[in-house]
């Protein structure tokens, strides 16, 4: 069991007219028990630009699809901006959370709310021969004989930017699953079939389609200028 | 007047190598090198509501302000929860001990911080809650 903690450490000698300070130590755990998190992902640093300022662009930095809804996650995120005026905006979803300043950090559970995931189903059938192609999201498939099982179970090991498969073997079906959660679009996606093309007459028809919805708890942020701006972040998660 | 949030986050094991994180930011005014001047202190509740309550109330004259908020669940039962929530988007849950640090954007009256001990039962007794908002408006108005 890993042991990761978070200690806060608040401090000021002239904000009142007493010291403040305060200093909290928390063990990260896993929801609702004493078991330590055993899953990060690394502590990165990147940095934004855009041409101008019309070409600001929100960064996804994480998606909530990846990661265990209502776990007890908790992100980090620092602005390493040295231009006190320039600022990250961190949304949840669409909604606002705050402004991350030059030299600002921040800490914050996540509750990882993600939507659903669109998915279809795919059945190889009728006659098939070996070269036929069939191609789906930017992705090729060239038939190496004429078994329509056969045919699915190459269609399965392929590699798709956008959807993971599921397969069982000697059937000829297989199902695909989005990466991410969205409604944008997914409608064309997974009612419009890939290109066939076939020396017989090769069926690759698409059914059981469900369009998904969209995540619910992104996080994103949004830097203030189209110049550089850099950010760092981590985060712990189950 | 510096007013400043230093993190340490800390593992020996949760990768391969350690993990040691340590900032430390200055409270400022927002887009300046001005400090933050005011705070509400630190407050104490003990929340037995497992529907939203008003934590830290949103002011839109803090729109567009500077404004850093700490929480912490001080629940030692690790399966007592808060959950906080902005404008009804959930944040996230914290746990017993858990403590969050974050800047605060008052968008409009909507942004009030909520929190509910949502699996809390007469059994489970009280969360106690703490809480302390660092922010730049002289009219800021809060609940506290």
């Amino acid at each position: 069991m890993a042991t990761t903690t978070a200690t806060l450490t608040l401090s000021s000698t002239d904000l009142l007219s007493d010291e403040l300070a305060l200093t909290t130590t928390a063990t990260l755990t896993t929801a609702g028990t004493a078991t330590g998190v055993t899953q990060a992902s690394g502590l990165s640093r990147k940095t934004t630009s855009a041409a101008d300022a019309a070409g600001i662009q929100a960064v996804n930095l994480y998606r909530a699809g990846d990661y265990t809804a209502n776990g007890a996650n908790k992100v980090y995120i620092k602005n390493c901006s040295e231009t006190a005026a320039e600022y990250f905006t961190v949304h949840i979803d669409q909604e606002e959370i705050g402004r991350l300043y030059a030299g600002d950090w921040m800490l914050m559970p996540w509750n990882a709310t993600s939507g659903t995931k669109a998915q279809f189903t795919v059945t190889i059938a009728a006659t098939w021969a070996a070269g036929d192609t069939w191609e789906f999201d930017g992705v090729t498939l060239v038939a190496a004989n004429s078994t329509t099982a056969d045919i699915a179970a190459q269609i399965d090991a392929l590699n798709y930017p956008n959807w993971t498969t599921t397969y069982v073997a000697t059937e000829s079906t297989i199902i695909f699953k989005a990466r991410y959660a969205t409604s944008a679009s997914e409608e064309v996606w997974v009612t419009a079939d890939g290109t066939l093309n076939t020396a017989g007459n090769g069926t690759a028809n698409i059914s059981s389609a469900a369009v998904g919805s969209k995540s619910e708890s992104d996080i994103t942020i949004r830097p203030s200028v189209h110049t550089a701006m850099t950010y760092e972040t981590l985060l712990i998660h189950e | 007047m510096a007013t400043t949030a230093t993190i340490t986050l800390t593992s020996a094991d949760i990768a391969g190598d350690p993990v040691n994180v340590s900032k430390t930011a200055t409270c400022t005014k927002a887009g300046a090198t001005t400090d933050l001047d005011q705070t509400i202190g630190l407050n104490r509740v003990h929340l037995r509501s497992t529907t939203n309550k008003v934590l830290l109330a949103a002011n839109a004259e803090g729109n567009n302000l500077a404004a850093k908020v700490y929480i912490i669940n001080k629940s030692e039962d690790p399966s007592l929860y808060l959950t906080i929530t902005i404008n009804a988007q959930t944040v996230g849950k914290l746990y017993g001990g858990d403590w969050m640090f974050f800047p605060w954007s008052q968008t409009d009256t909507s942004a009030s911080i909520e929190v509910a001990a949502t699996n809390w039962t007469s059994s489970t007794g009280d969360i106690p809650v703490e809480y302390a908002l660092f922010h730049e408006d002289t009219d800021f108005l809060t609940n506290a």
